[in-house]
């Protein structure tokens, strides 16, 4: 069994085989859906992971002309969601250009596959910065240095410079206009920014074509050795590997969800039920 | 093709439209129209495949992505952004909570907590000989209707009672619906539900006359692609009608003689109108699918049945028919299965390109199709979307896991369900022991430590390896129970999942079935208490696992199974009821065609609350439905349906009969009466000649 022809790498699929090449081959190529709980404490988890998806949402509804008023009046029972909200009105669109594309998805090609990227926010001045966006709902903010080597950091500023063209009257995007923001709603705002250039879009392209054609060569996904990376994993009863992880332990920020293409509910599948 | 008008693309089913739908899109993109700018609308997620599987396969496209919609996802997208915006005047009683979106089983649960007290209290629906949750469907599907056509949901009883009304009685079992209706309605205004037919009423009258709403889908869809537009309803034919204002291009593709989806809203007259919007007009006639024989067969039934003109054709239709009588069922599905050898095996025929229909795919003859055609090493995938949820051995374990673990609940399961339960759960018990281990250990609504078996015989015989993982089941339920712990039912299923079921020596240890059929009873039983935990803040708590499984014991909840409906293309024989196999429109090499004898293939579902044509836009306002209505529809509709398969038939159709139906009655359904009135017009005409 391999990886099938049309499927495309995102920042989460890249970074499931960073963390464990058997992980990867279970979810991707495997598509085993195994509802193992991620952490004992299964609706604390929960009810923080929604926050984040309504945070998100919020904004995404704010930028297509929902005045913030209005979605503030919705969180008279969430004094957290509401804090972040404030933090975001405070500082969260400060200093972006006026061009601002919510919930966006691109993709590039690299080894011949697609390379998918979906971005919270881009905010582009054509000729001028291009900045990346991603609004970060988690209580730690992490260190500059382990941020810049997530695999998020890496594929996003990628995959802007490669197929945002369009969006920058029609223009390839040089890397030395692109910037990342992670703006850490929780924590007041906070923003940590990292800077791009030619040189590192270099550096990244041959690190993920190289991930790529391992993947694509590979007949083994081995298990990771570091027993840390499986207190997360829902499959980690599939390999022996202990039970679940606690909360507090948890980076929520890194628990991404991403489906290539989302189809929400399809009412229309009544359709069937009929015959 | 030009890139800057609309285009209106007309022609029978095989004849290349989708093809050249998805070319153009490509086009598009190679043209460089910004991926983002076009939208592709189908009526049916699974039309919308192609375009799918060829924009997944473009490795050199660098932008972004293409949007695929149904009216269902659109509208429910569009509802959910601009909510804030106009919830107030849309009636809801909480403008400024969140809205909450009804799946098809959250509605019906939603229905019945709405209205089922108004039905004890009056006794309503008394002398109507179907189950609860069925006539609660219908009450749905009424609502869907007028929103789907566009009619206030006030009107359903008058409608119905106009134009099927014969008697006092009828007319009351119409105002009854059309009172629980208005009730369920009432019921969601007041608690932010909206189900599908809300929530494309919210859409139609607030949502799409918000500015914001327009400038973001005008401004962003510049490119429209329509599919299979004569599938979709009125609602969507409006929207569509509306975006071509703004569309810089546009491309409607159009199948001629079809429409199937009349039962749900479609309205190929409706589509029609959309012609005249179009600056441009093609027409594909001939098709890439049939062979000659097979497309004189598919024009002589439809002409028998009145669906189409009698069209003269050299070939001769029985060339495509095989076919050969058998006395009982059993023998139709086992010649079924040997014919399917022979093409795959001798014929050299891949299974993919083999499907076998029926109108309805009962459990009876879906396990005898899937025994005989896996007895012979024939690959094979099986479509019945209305397959239940909690049938599955992976969901019924864990639901009666569930009542062991909550014995708070007073719904013990029976000693069959604890024993299939044990059964799956621990690897390598066969039912035979785990009914033994039942009769021995299931006291008292408890699963008693295996050390209570006192006969080492019969220790030995259940093995102490055995023994231990029971044990180990047991010990995990007990010592939940023991905790006081109530977890989430869905919580509940991943912690039993991941701590125990799925581990080594357990049942669903890396078993794929289980694992996905798992996901989805979680993700069923996550979305019921979602639902329920938001209603919490206006009506009083109710135990959500309990009320779930009730649900699910009613057959209200997890009774369809539809999450695995767009599976990638899979190698091997298709077995699906004969629509489904229709809106995937994926043309094959042969065909069989179950129980011709059976009155499936012509007749609708008996549906005494509701009525896809009294309640379609065509129907003239105090018309009267009659049996000859009936009739005459059930010939257009049969014929229809055999032109629309076997336009989706390359080489041969087998038709499977038994004399005796499964039910042992003899059937003369329609499609048999046809199939014998037209090959006994071919022999005279022969011997005319």
């Amino acid at each position: 069994m391999s990886l099938s022809d049309d499927f495309a790498f995102t920042q989460g699929s890249l970074g499931d085989y960073a963390d464990c090449a058997r992980r990867f081959e279970l979810r991707f190529i495997k598509r085993l859906r195994y509802p193992a709980l991620e952490v004992q404490d299964a609706l604390q988890f929960e009810t923080r992971t929604r926050q984040g998806a309504r945070f998100h949402k919020m904004v995404q509804q704010h930028l297509l002309g929902v005045p913030a008023e209005a979605l503030a009046e919705s969180l008279a029972d969430d004094e957290e969601l509401a804090r972040w909200w404030a933090n975001y009105r405070a500082r969260g669109l400060t200093d972006l250009p006026a061009q601002r594309l919510s919930e966006i998805t691109l993709q590039t090609h690299l080894a011949g596959r697609r390379l998918v990227a979906k971005y919270d926010l881009l905010a582009l001045a054509p000729g001028g910065a291009a900045v990346i966006v991603d609004w970060k709902t988690g209580a730690r903010v992490p260190s500059q240095s382990s941020l810049r080597g997530r695999m998020q950091t890496i594929v996003y500023r990628y995959v802007l410079a490669q197929a945002g063209a369009h969006l920058y009257a029609d223009e390839r995007i040089p890397p030395e206009r692109i910037r990342m923001d992670y703006v850490y709603v929780a924590s007041d705002g906070e923003r940590l920014s990292f800077a791009y250039s030619a040189a590192q879009m270099r550096q990244d392209e041959a690190l993920l074509a190289e991930m790529i054609a391992a993947i694509d060569q590979a007949d083994q996904f081995a298990l990771t050795n570091e027993l840390r990376r499986c207190r997360f994993c829902s499959y980690r009863s599939l390999c022996d590997r202990g039970g679940a992880g606690r909360l507090e332990d948890f980076d929520i920020d890194e628990y991404e969800d991403e489906e290539e293409e989302t189809f929400a509910l399809d009412f229309d599948q009544i359709a069937e039920i009929e015959f | 093709m030009p890139l800057d008008c609309g285009i209106w693309l007309e022609g029978i089913a095989g004849s290349g439209k989708t093809t050249a739908a998805v070319r153009r899109v490509l086009h598009l993109l190679a043209s460089g129209v910004p991926a983002e700018s076009i939208l592709i609308f189908v009526p049916q997620r699974s039309l919308a495949q192609p375009y799918i599987l060829a924009l997944r396969g473009l490795t050199s496209h660098r932008g972004g992505q293409v949007s695929v919609h149904t009216i269902g996802s659109l509208s429910l997208q569009l509802v959910e952004t601009f909510w804030f915006l106009i919830a107030g005047d849309a009636g809801f009683k909480h403008p400024q909570d969140l809205p909450n979106f009804l799946s098809l089983e959250l509605a019906q649960y939603f229905m019945t907590r709405a209205i089922e007290p108004l039905v004890e209290e009056r006794d309503y629906f008394s002398s109507v000989r179907i189950d609860r949750p069925r006539l609660y469907s219908q009450i749905v599907d009424n609502m869907n209707k007028a929103a789907l056509v566009g009619f206030p949901i006030s009107e359903i009883g008058t409608r119905l009672k106009s134009a099927l009304a014969s008697g006092v009685e009828q007319a009351h079992i119409y105002d009854d619906a059309q009172t629980c209706a208005m009730a369920f309605r009432k019921y969601c205004l007041e608690h932010n539900l909206l189900d599908f037919s809300l929530q494309l009423e919210v859409f139609r009258e607030h949502v799409w006359a918000a500015p914001q709403a327009q400038r973001y889908l005008r401004g962003r869809y510049r490119h429209l692609i329509v599919d299979g537009v004569e599938e979709d309803n009125l609602a969507s034919h409006e929207l569509i009608n509306s975006l071509l204002e703004s569309c810089q291009s546009a491309l409607i593709v159009c199948d001629r003689d079809a429409g199937f989806r009349r039962f749900l809203g479609a309205d190929p007259d409706s589509a029609q109108r959309l012609r005249e919007r179009c600056e441009v007009r093609a027409t594909f006639e001939d098709s890439f699918v049939m062979g000659a024989e097979v497309s004189a067969l598919g024009a002589a039934l439809a002409a028998q049945l009145g669906a189409a003109d009698t069209a003269e054709s050299a070939a001769d239709p029985r060339r495509a028919l095989i076919t050969e009588a058998h006395r009982y069922h059993p023998e139709m599905v086992d010649w079924v299965a040997t014919q399917v050898e022979a093409l795959v095996h001798e014929r050299e025929a891949p299974p993919n390109e083999i499907v076998i229909l029926a109108p309805f795919l009962s459990d009876a003859l879906r396990f005898g199709l899937v025994d005989g055609l896996e007895r012979r090493g024939i690959p094979l995938r099986t479509h019945r979307p209305s397959r239940a949820l909690r049938d599955e051995p992976a969901a019924r374990t864990l639901l009666t896991l569930a009542r062991l673990a909550h014995p708070h609940w007073r719904l013990p399961p029976t000693d069959f369900d604890v024993a299939f339960a044990l059964m799956a759960a621990i690897d390598g018990l066969d039912l035979v022991r785990a009914k033994l281990l039942t009769e021995m250990l299931y006291r008292r609504e408890r699963l008693l430590p295996f050390a209570e078996v006192h006969a080492t015989a019969m220790q030995e015989r259940i093995t102490f390896d055995l023994g231990e993982r029971y044990d180990r089941l047991a010990n995990w339920l007990n010592r939940y129970i023991d905790g006081g712990r109530t977890d989430a039912i869905d919580i509940f299923f991943r912690r039993i999942f991941g701590g125990l079921l799925s581990r080594a020596g357990f049942g669903f240890h890396g078993n794929i079935d289980a694992g996905n059929i798992s996901m989805n009873l979680v993700d069923s039983a996550r979305e019921f208490r979602w639902s329920l935990d938001f209603m919490s803040r206006y009506d009083a708590q109710i135990d959500l696992g309990l009320d779930y499984v009730r649900m699910v014991d009613r057959g209200v909840i997890a009774n369809s199974y539809l999450r695995d409906w767009i599976a990638d293309v899979e190698e091997g024989v298709l077995i699906a009821p004969a629509y489904t196999f229709l809106l995937n429109n994926r043309p094959v090499d042969y065909q069989f065609w179950l129980n011709i004898g059976g009155e499936g293939w012509s007749r609708r579902l008996y549906q005494p609350l509701t009525h896809p044509y009294v309640l379609s836009r065509g129907w003239p306002p105090g018309a009267l439905w009659s049996e000859d209505d009936e009739q005459a529809m059930n010939r257009l509709t049969l014929g229809r349906l055999l032109l629309a398969l076997t336009r989706r038939c390359r080489k041969a159709v087998y038709l499977g009969y038994n004399e005796l139906s499964e039910s042992g009655y003899e059937p003369r359904g329609l499609l048999l009466e046809t199939i014998q009135s037209l090959l006994r017009r071919l022999a005279r005409e022969e011997q005319h000649v």
